[in-house]
């Protein structure tokens, strides 16, 4: 635990080369945005009648949901397992898990016909109990405000006792402030409680995605249409939490410049050829009892996209973090991760979009301009809000001295120096 | 805590059992839906049918689709090119011709079947579309939110979507006629038909005149009433002088499509036993690891 | 009784021979009734009160009563119980009935006639169906399923405006066939045999040669002028047997029309004849009369009958002065064109040879010595004159 050093408001400039780029991007995917919202689906998207889901579900919320299961998987660890060592990187993966899930709703929102009747799933009269996507809508939606329950002690952190609002807002600083202090002595104490219901929470909407395209037995392809699905999503997801806590905590610490928490994320990449094997171990089973196995060397598109899933998304690597010199290595870790990661992210576009044949087709269906652009804009855009939090809040650990968690938390206040912007 | 680590841990196992045993396909809650005997149902007789197209015409005016005129459906052309239902055309007639003989040919007439256990209305996470005791599949625009997963559950691929429209989208598809089956009237497309290649009754009225017409020509009839049994059943049925193979309806087995995912579901919900008792289990291995590690917990309540 | 039985045995005998037709459909009527009750009745003991009929059974019951002769089908039919959006149907019944020879004959569309009647369709296909009751169409989908399986079959035509007018419009799309073409409807050119020789049983002459092109070309018949009543099976896809048989009256009756007062020798023969010339009348054509047809000098419309062969019985307006001479195909020299017409044709008898020796007595001929020059072609010359009427080597 020496190199383990408390978290604390990054500090670097915002704006660089990278950022430039991104905004550049998230500015464009806005306005694509805003076109798909006046114009409706048809002028934004190639969606139609045989394909009515497109990259925004494949991609933006199955598989950003799926990327942002790296939030529970860690609060499991560190919380609920009680591996206190990775402590550290339990607040980005929650910040990730948050604005991931944050990102999934305003991509869903686009893809939403009557995007402003997304709250209907909240009243009772509309409860839908047979409707799988009743479930993830509620699931998602609790576990979002779960997630920024638990990212509310951070903000008390960072601003309890040193309110400050800007202009005429000022009268507020005192209630605001009070707020922070109930909120702190409330999660203070019953914060488990929803460290629990979290992951609860996730356990039943990762598995319940998978569930969603059970219903289509006669157009989703034999490589991935099987009951079990909601059992390989959750695999899936548990399997993925840790590659992207690692990915992302690689790829912070190269863009602010701090040394990367090297045994940490050994660690923790420990259980991922575990939970990997676990994952793989299940769908080749499920492959095999459905005697679908015959459908792996077919020679099509799903074929393929199966072949390049299970091969360079699970299998490779999982060999690689096999190797304890390539889970000492940096370079192998970030390798490593971003295959899991990529595998996961297009297992999600497969199931969603690539094993998804239409009944009755007229012609294939690609992401138009559009679309991407949505795409890439909100993936920049989360990336930007993840620089600015850091910068604001206590999120990344990285100070060179050892500042043991428990202190942070009681006594916030007690080191005035973290708050300077 | 009087308990010790040891024994949480083992209620923690036992937890872990129960909820193992917990998740299971609940195929006992999933009752057969048969599709009610006296709910109104329209058996479609493809050797009857002589595509005139009438019925588009009939429909298009009820539901006052589109401002097409009336000599647009005389064009009896449009019926040799395969057409899917659209938002703005909830039935089509397509003609199938024999590969054997080119100059044997049947037409068949799509619209939404009204399944028994409709696909769709188990995936409306609003309610918005439902299945109606009285055989229509019906659809209140005001719940919906535009998810469209109506469409991707459908096993006949027949909602279609308004994408044109920026606000108020609707998914659209045949409505039976449900106003006019409560004012006691047929389906405004089985009103018209002039050849009664549509035959509108009580499902069980219909099945059994289905039957009968397949007893009385054999010759004449592929013996199979599509929908009789396909996904659990559905509100219109078919007559085919060939396999359906060849009617361009999809082969279908008999259980109902919801079933796939509601045993699933209701495994997982019941009675929120199984997400309850995670919650138990989890809480138990995180009082019971605590102090793990040498570190005191200070966040657990 | 001994006395009345022979009264009683030749009145039988008597309508027997004179209700043929009458009695079948009643002996099949008496028949279907023997045969089980059960094919009409539900209930055993059936009543006045309770006849518990059974609803208009197509499978059981069909057209079982003697055939119904086409001459006895209704011809045009105006079927307007329905019109609605289209005005009502007319429905040419016997050229329908004609092709339904070809198969179930009445049953065909009437597949269900208790015996001896033809129940119209409204009478089992209520107008308005009901949902419980789906054992049969409705009226509209009775008429619709009844002509669409042909229609559709057999014209690949199943518009609507094949039958109906709509409603906004006045008129058919297609106009009713002539009722006078052989099959009531329009049909490809059926080729016509030259001639047909019967062999009857007229012992005297039993061989009849009917000259049929010379009946259509030099007669200008009409088909149906002799195929009275006739239809589609006559000709096409039916075994002689069905073919309906023709009483010897009903053959002579279509000949006796125009060769009413013949002696049988007109027609019946010991052997084939040959057929018509008009050299057999002792007028034979000659020169301008072979382009003329038959009407130019027979009276049409009436019966052929022998005319006067003199000129004057046709060119009645025909005059010395007007004459032409050439149109013979003799132009006359200057000294015989001064001469009147009885110089050489003495008699105005234009039809014997002329004579010369009212001048001449040197015992010329007009052959060996015309009284002119012969122009190239008799014909020639005389279709170069076609307007004067007149001809001159009678």
């Amino acid at each position: 635990m020496a190199e383990h050093h408390g978290p604390k408001p990054v500090k670097t400039p915002f704006m660089s080369r990278g950022t430039l780029v991104l905004i550049a991007l998230a500015l464009a995917g806005g306005a694509c945005y805003l076109y798909r919202m006046v114009f409706g689906l048809a002028a934004a998207t190639n969606l139609d009648n045989q394909w009515p889901w497109g990259i925004w579900i494949a991609i933006d919320v199955a598989s950003g949901v799926a990327l942002a299961a790296g939030g529970f998987t860690t609060a499991a660890l560190a919380d609920i397992f009680h591996k206190e060592k990775y402590h550290a990187i339990v607040r980005p993966a929650l910040l990730t898990a948050m604005l991931g899930y944050t990102f999934v709703v305003i991509g869903l929102l686009a893809d939403l016909g009557r995007y402003y009747n997304v709250w209907h799933p909240m009243l009772p009269s509309m409860w839908q109990g047979n409707s799988v996507l009743f479930e993830v809508g509620i699931c998602v939606m609790i576990y979002l405000s779960v997630l920024y329950i638990e990212f509310l002690p951070i903000v008390a952190e960072r601003f309890m006792g040193r309110v400050n609002l800007p202009g005429p807002l000022r009268i507020f600083n005192r209630v605001v402030d009070s707020w922070l202090i109930v909120c702190h002595r409330f999660l203070g104490r019953f914060i488990s409680l929803f460290i629990i219901a979290g992951v609860v929470l996730s356990c039943l909407h990762q598995s319940s995605l998978g569930t969603l395209m059970v219903i289509a037995p006669t157009k989703v392809h034999p490589l991935w249409y099987t009951p079990a699905l909601p059992a390989l999503f959750l695999m899936s997801a548990i399997a993925v939490g840790f590659p992207m806590v690692i990915f992302e905590s690689i790829l912070a610490s190269r863009s602010f410049k701090l040394r990367p928490e090297r045994e940490l994320l050994s660690g923790i990449a420990m259980y991922t050829p575990v939970l990997l094997a676990a994952y793989l171990a299940v769908k080749i089973a499920d492959l095999v009892e459905r005697d679908a196995v015959r459908y792996v060397f077919e020679g099509s598109l799903q074929s393929v996209m199966f072949l390049i899933e299970v091969g360079l998304g699970v299998v490779a690597p999982m060999v690689i973090l096999l190797s304890k010199r390539a889970r000492n290595s940096i370079a192998g870790l970030f390798t490593a991760s971003s295959l899991v990661i990529f595998g996961v992210a297009l297992n999600r576009i497969n199931v969603f979009l690539i094993s998804y044949r239409p009944l009755y087709p007229e012609k294939s269906y690609f992401p138009s301009p559009f679309e991407i652009l949505v795409t890439v804009g909100l993936i920049s855009t989360l990336v930007l809000v993840y620089r600015a939090i850091v910068m604001i809040f206590p999120v990344i650990a990285a100070a060179p001295e050892a500042a043991p968690r428990e202190v942070v938390v009681t006594a916030p206040a007690s080191e005035p120096e973290g708050a300077t912007r | 805590m009087t308990l010790d680590r040891r024994e949480i841990l083992r209620l923690a196992g036992v937890g872990c059992a129960a909820l193992a045993a917990g998740v299971r396909p609940a195929d006992a809650e999933l009752a057969p839906s048969p599709a009610s005997a006296d709910s109104w149902a329209v058996l479609m007789d493809t050797v009857a049918c002589i595509g005139c197209r009438k019925c588009e015409w009939a429909c298009n005016v009820e539901n006052r689709l589109s401002d097409a005129p009336a000599s647009t459906f005389d064009n009896l052309k449009v019926v040799d090119a395969p057409r899917r239902p659209e938002h703005d055309s909830f039935t089509v007639v397509n003609r199938f011709r024999s590969p054997a003989d080119r100059d044997h040919s049947w037409t068949v007439k799509l619209q939404c079947m009204h399944c028994a256990d409709p696909a769709c209305a188990s995936a409306c996470l609003v309610g918005a579309l439902a299945k109606d005791q009285t055989g229509p599949v019906t659809y209140d625009a005001w719940k919906c939110i535009g998810c469209r997963y109506c469409m991707v559950a459908c096993p006949f691929q027949i909602p279609a979507y308004e994408y044109n429209k920026p606000v108020q989208p609707q998914v659209r598809k045949c409505t039976f006629c449900a106003p006019r089956l409560a004012e006691g009237r047929s389906p405004a497309c089985v009103a018209i038909c002039p050849n009664e290649a549509l035959t509108f009754g009580r499902r069980q009225v219909v099945l059994d005149a289905a039957h009968t017409r397949i007893q009385a020509s054999p010759g004449r009839y592929f013996p199979h009433v599509y929908g009789e049994s396909e996904a659990g059943g559905t509100s219109w049925l078919y007559l085919a002088p060939v396999e359906f193979a060849y009617t361009g309806l999809p082969a279908l087995d008999d259980e109902p499509i919801p079933h796939h995912t509601e045993r699933i579901q209701h495994a997982i919900f019941k009675s929120f036993v199984p997400p309850l008792a995670l919650y138990g289990v989890l809480g138990l291995v995180m009082h019971a690891l605590r102090g793990d590690n040498g570190h005191q917990e200070n966040t657990s309540g | 009784m001994s006395r009345s039985r022979p009264w009683i045995v030749s009145l039988a005998l008597l309508l027997a021979a004179l209700l043929p037709a009458s009695a079948s459909p009643q002996t099949a009527a008496d028949k279907a009734m023997t045969e089980d009750c059960t094919e009409c009745h539900t209930c055993g003991v059936p009543t006045a009160r309770q006849p518990c009929l059974k609803a208009c059974p197509r499978t059981t019951m069909v057209h079982q009563a003697s055939k119904h002769q086409l001459r006895e089908a209704p011809g045009m039919m105006h079927l307007d119980q329905l019109a609605d959006l289209y005005l009502p149907v007319e429905f040419n019944h016997k050229a329908h009935a004609g092709m339904a020879e070809m198969g179930l004959d009445c049953a065909t569309c009437h597949h269900f006639s208790p015996p001896g009647v033809i129940p119209p369709c409204g009478e089992c296909h209520e107008p308005n169906g009901s949902a419980a009751d789906l054992s049969k169409p409705n009226l509209k989908g009775a008429y619709h399923r009844q002509c669409l399986a042909c229609h559709r079959e057999w014209s690949h035509d199943t518009k609507c405006i094949v039958c109906h007018a709509p409603s906004e419009q006045a008129k058919l799309a297609t106009a009713p066939p002539d009722p006078t073409d052989i099959v009531g409807t329009v049909h490809p050119a059926i080729a016509v045999p030259a001639k047909r020789v019967f062999t009857t049983p007229y012992q005297a002459g039993p061989v009849v040669t009917f000259q049929h092109q010379e009946h259509v070309d030099l007669f200008g018949f009409q088909c149906t002028d002799c195929h009275r009543e006739e239809g589609c099976a006559n000709c096409h896809d039916i075994t002689e047997a069905r073919r309906p048989a023709r009483t010897q009256e009903e053959v002579h009756a279509i000949c006796n029309d125009c060769h009413g007062a013949d002696a049988c020798a007109k027609c019946h023969d010991t052997r084939e004849r040959p057929g018509f010339t008009h050299n057999r009348t002792g007028f034979p054509l000659t020169g301008y009369h072979q382009q003329l047809d038959c009407w130019s000098c027979h009276p049409k419309g009436k019966r052929m009958k022998r005319i006067d062969s003199m000129c004057r019985s046709c060119h009645a307006n025909w005059s010395p002065e007007t004459f032409k001479h050439h149109v013979t195909g003799l132009v006359l020299d200057e000294v015989h064109a001064g001469l009147d017409c009885d110089a050489c044709h003495p008699d105005h008898r234009y039809n014997a040879s002329p004579v010369c020796d009212t001048c001449h007595d040197d015992g010329r001929t007009a052959d060996k010595a015309p009284p002119g020059v012969h122009s190239k072609t008799k014909s020639s010359g005389a279709s170069s004159s076609s307007g004067s009427a007149g001809g001159g080597t009678r």
